[in-house]
């Protein structure tokens, strides 16, 4: 299980995402956290890295614009893997967010512990695949 | 107990008289008489009644005297109450403008400026990276033109003003900009007050983003704006050390008061190696801290910073005059520990956060609104952020008398404890190096982190009880209404566009390169700045210039 963890656009906000790191990492997933980067670049890494999970991070409002970018781009690369998105998403946003591909939104408020879903770590352990939606 | 001797109540009712006569009589109060509502009246400072607390004119002494533990000036708010200083910024600078009149409008007495990210970063409005948050989040800024849009029309003559430029790469040309626009409307520099925020820890340790400069280049830009302003504008504070930010990142309120003073120290030992007088620069140092959760740990902090920093001050260069030694601050309260859930509550949580930054001495304050985990703050939230320090200042009576909880027990052994803290945590970044190796080391970045997941780790275990979030979490399934920015982009485009256009290319290239020699020669950088902002020179023109001198650098974070 590898996850991608990047800060969306110029976002310079990083507590969140290290706290994703870190929560992913105690979860077992290996982990690579890339920083900021812009929609081509995540779809890159992710393409180059094999990623099975790419967890974006956004408290600047900038994910309007960047999140269909980053589905765009992971579509022309043929890359299919959940994206989560986390930070400063008012709850009204979320049904376009879906809509859009975005697996699971982690928007103020929503607990980390509900990671575990998403490396496999739910119930007792279960293994699954991520190559779907859940 | 009555004690004779230095400490003894001859002494202290001696002193108390003087302080009277000597300092509290040059500030004039704000009215005749301060009474509760009930009639009883309220003295400007109370006292130990028989004078026997032990060590009162060497611990705590009197408000705006030495050692400050009560307070940086002798009357405090009987005399001047505290700016009322929102935050505001986000649009175009048009849009801005506009909030800042409707801010004015409704009693605040000081306006606090924030940009977005392409103008923190250093990018234009029409740069590509700059497409989804120009505008967002703070306002957009690309030129001298914008400046001179974003404060048409407001007193910056009379009125002072916040430029919350973090990073210093960012601070010196915003200084600059903001400097120009004064001139070309007549204002002599003199007149200028407000502060920069400049605070290399922003751009090292606080926040992550492309292109940030290294600690050490932007520690030089960050001296080279004071270095300036102490000798060109006598009512700007150059600098405002960012406890805020770095507890919103995580810090303890020790780690906030330990890293603000540590960094401070620095930059005094930095201008003195310059050729400039520690006085001249300790006067000219302002701070910005957090008022988090805990009620009497935050008021005791701000006690413990001011009493810490005269201190401190003393012991390395020597007797100041009074005004360089006492710490001054501006407060906002805590946004890390608002909840999303049931939004409203966060009212409560502005109010009391405010109150405890009262209660510790602040001379400006801004109440984070109550939608601001989602949003940035709407009219409505604004307003009522504004209100709750208008019924602080006018109805509580707390400003009525001087360091109100002065003699507690509790919050002098919080200020005790606080000030040893501090004092045992700075000495160990002095031994590691100072302030910018700790940064450079990731030394500072590890710490944040550990801070910060311990108290996650502790509202996710109910150890740190939280209302709405772990306790009494039923209910009020509404979010607030969100208040959504305009963006900026094509709106800055046509701007950009008809500034590139009249501007002189030639002189715009020459500036830009006179601005890299100074760079490389390590004169100072701001005149040269100056040049190329009124040359026409963009924000991010500008801002290459740094990052091609400096290189990359990547935050040693995870």
């Amino acid at each position: 299980m590898k996850a991608l963890v990047a800060i969306l656009g110029l976002d310079s906000h990083w507590r969140g995402a290290v706290a994703v790191v870190r929560t992913l990492r105690e979860l077992g997933a290996e982990v690579l956290y890339l920083g900021n980067q812009f929609p081509e670049e995540i779809a890159e890494s992710a393409l180059q890295e094999a990623a099975d999970l790419i967890c974006l991070s956004t408290l600047s409002g900038g994910h309007r614009d960047l999140l269909p970018e980053v589905f765009q781009a992971l579509g022309a690369r043929g890359v299919r893997v959940p994206v989560l998105v986390g930070g400063t998403i008012p709850p009204q946003e979320v049904p376009a967010l879906r809509a859009l591909g975005v697996a699971d939104v982690f928007g103020p408020g929503r607990p980390l512990d509900e990671l575990a879903l998403w490396v496999g770590r739910d119930g007792g352990g279960r293994d699954r695949t991520l190559r779907s939606e859940p | 107990m009555s004690r004779q001797g230095p400490d003894g109540p001859q002494d202290l009712a001696r002193e108390f008289r003087r302080w009277l006569g000597e300092r509290h009589a040059r500030s004039p109060e704000r009215a005749p008489r301060f009474e509760t509502v009930s009639g009883i009246p309220l003295p400007p400072l109370a006292v130990p009644a028989d004078g026997s607390a032990r060590d009162y004119l060497r611990d705590l002494g009197f408000p705006g005297a030495p050692p400050y533990t009560r307070g940086a000036h002798p009357a405090m708010y009987r005399s001047r109450l505290w700016t009322i200083r929102p935050l505001a910024g986000f649009g175009t600078p048009e849009d801005t403008n506009a909030r800042f009149r409707f801010l004015l409008a409704q009693g605040a007495t000081g306006l606090s400026l924030t940009f977005d990210y392409p103008t923190l970063r250093g990018y234009d409005s029409d740069d590509p990276e700059a497409r989804a948050e120009a505008g967002r989040g703070g306002v957009a800024v690309d030129c001298l033109e914008d400046v001179d849009v974003l404060f048409a029309g407001i007193p910056v003559d009379t009125l002072s003003v916040s430029l919350v430029t973090c990073n210093p790469g960012m601070a010196i040309i915003l200084l600059a900009m903001y400097a120009s626009m004064a001139r070309r409307r007549n204002i002599p520099a003199e007149r200028l007050a407000g502060t920069s925020q400049n605070d290399f820890l922003m751009e090292t340790a606080v926040t992550t983003a492309p292109r940030a400069l290294p600690p050490a280049g932007a520690f030089r830009l960050e001296c080279d704006a004071i270095e300036h302003a102490i000798e060109h504008l006598p009512r700007w504070n150059p600098i405002s050390f960012v406890g805020y930010n770095l507890r919103e990142a995580g810090a303890t309120a020790v780690e906030e008061l330990a890293l603000c003073l540590a960094h401070a120290l620095a930059v005094l030992r930095e201008l003195r190696r310059r050729g400039l007088a520690p006085d001249r620069v300790a006067a000219r140092l302002s701070f910005f801290f957090s008022a988090h959760r805990t009620f009497f740990e935050e008021i005791a902090k701000c006690r413990a910073a001011r009493r810490l920093w005269h201190r401190l001050l003393g012991e390395e260069f020597g007797e100041l005059p009074a005004r360089a030694r006492a710490l001054r601050f501006h407060v906002q309260t805590s946004g890390v520990t608002l909840t999303a859930q049931q939004p409203l509550g966060n009212v409560v949580r502005g109010a009391y956060q405010a109150l405890a930054a009262v209660l510790g001495g602040a001379q400006s304050l801004h109440v984070s609104a109550h939608d601001e985990a989602y949003c940035l703050p709407s009219e409505s939230s604004a307003r009522l952020a504004l209100r709750i320090q208008q019924i602080i200042q006018h109805e509580s009576g707390v400003t009525e008398t001087v360091d109100p909880l002065g003699g507690s027990y509790l919050v002098e052994r919080l200020t005790d404890e606080l000030e040893e803290r501090a004092r045992a945590l700075g000495a160990e970044i002095d031994a590691r190096g100072g302030i910018v190796r700790v940064t450079e080391t990731g030394w500072l970045h590890a710490r944040l982190t550990a801070s910060a997941e311990a108290y996650r780790a502790g509202v996710k275990a109910g150890r740190l009880p939280l209302v709405g979030v772990n306790r009494f979490s039923e209910g009020d399934p509404a979010p607030p209404e969100v208040f959504a920015e305009p963006s900026a982009v094509a709106r800055q485009a046509v701007r950009l566009r008809r500034v590139r256009a009249a501007r002189e290319t030639q002189a715009v290239a020459r500036a830009l390169d006179a601005l890299a020699q100074a760079l490389r020669s390590d004169r100072n950088t701001f005149d040269a700045i100056t040049a190329a902002v009124e040359a026409g020179a963009t924000l991010r023109e500008v801002h290459e210039r740094f990052r091609v001198h400096y290189g990359p650098w990547t935050l040693p974070l995870v």
